[in-house]
């Protein structure tokens, strides 16, 4: 029976997901955060209403970029004055805020409006897994990239119990 | 002809446009001129926006159910391409008040969509 009555507490509610930035690329996490912050998930959206959603991203010093970009992607800003342009590699400034590179990507995929500045105030970055929102966080959201287990993961017991292909490949 | 003394027909001409321009900035809501000037430019933007509604309305209804569907494990694309091969003709006005109003009665109408 459709009635105004389905609405629970829960669905005007500004919710806080928890989402772990380990082994997660920088562009494709800060898309599906981009998203949950202008609330786009929500059957509620409206453009004129901030529908948006607070989320703690951690560990963002721990986020990936592809191919050679830690060396080559440049973030650059004019100072205003002449010849004033400053270039840093994504290297270096992950090396002096490591949530930065993150915040200016989840910033360049917000739509451009008055929303934006109140909607990257909902967003709480920190470099590592210590973060003061545990209190509020209503969910925790996987990554957009598969995180798959590296050797180190594994125990010594399923390192040596795996099949040797290597070596009975190596007497042919 | 007699002599004709402007004042009352222009009055009253005047004070239509006032009446309209009722609430603008200003100039715009006070003076004959500037008010004349913002009423053109609001008449301009109503008659575009009537047009210009539809698909405002048709757009949001999209992110909406699409939105909806997502929570389905399904999105927007998938969905409607259900619908139209289930012979499903509601239309996206009425599914996206579906999404909110009766979440139980969407929810089937997925479950719908995914069927082959």
């Amino acid at each position: 029976m459709a009635s105004k009555l389905s609405h629970s507490i829960g669905t005007h509610t500004r919710l806080w997901y928890l989402i772990d930035a380990r082994h997660q690329v920088v562009g494709r996490l800060a898309s599906m955060v981009a998203l949950l912050l202008q609330g786009k998930n929500k059957p509620i959206y409206h453009p004129s209403v901030d529908t948006g959603d607070h989320v703690v991203v951690i560990n963002t010093g721990h986020a990936v970029l592809t191919g050679s970009k830690w060396d080559k992607k440049l973030y650059r800003h004019h100072t205003g004055y002449p010849g004033g342009l400053k270039e840093i590699v994504a290297k270096q400034l992950h090396q002096k805020n490591p949530t930065m590179i993150l915040r200016r990507a989840v910033n360049g995929m917000l739509p451009k409006n008055l929303q934006r500045k109140h909607r990257m105030r909902r967003l709480h970055l920190y470099p590592d897994s210590a973060h003061s929102h545990a209190l509020n966080i209503t969910h925790q959201l996987p990554g957009p990239c598969p995180v798959f287990k590296t050797l180190s993961d594994y125990s010594s017991e399923e390192i040596t119990s795996f099949p040797d292909i290597v070596t009975r490949i190596s007497h042919l | 002809v007699p002599r004709v003394k402007r004042g009352v027909t222009k009055h009253a001409r005047h004070k239509k446009i006032l009446k309209a321009a009722k609430g603008y900035q200003a100039s715009s809501g006070r003076n004959y001129k500037w008010a004349k000037e913002a009423l053109m430019h609001a008449w301009s933007h109503a008659y575009r926006h009537r047009r210009q509604r539809k698909g405002d309305f048709r757009r949001l209804w999209i992110i909406r159910i699409g939105a909806a569907c997502r929570q389905h494990d399904t999105n927007y694309s998938q969905f409607m391409h259900g619908l139209t091969a289930a012979g499903i003709e509601i239309d996206r006005k009425m599914l996206a008040d579906m999404a909110v109003r009766d979440p139980a009665a969407f929810e089937r109408l997925v479950a719908l969509a995914k069927t082959d």
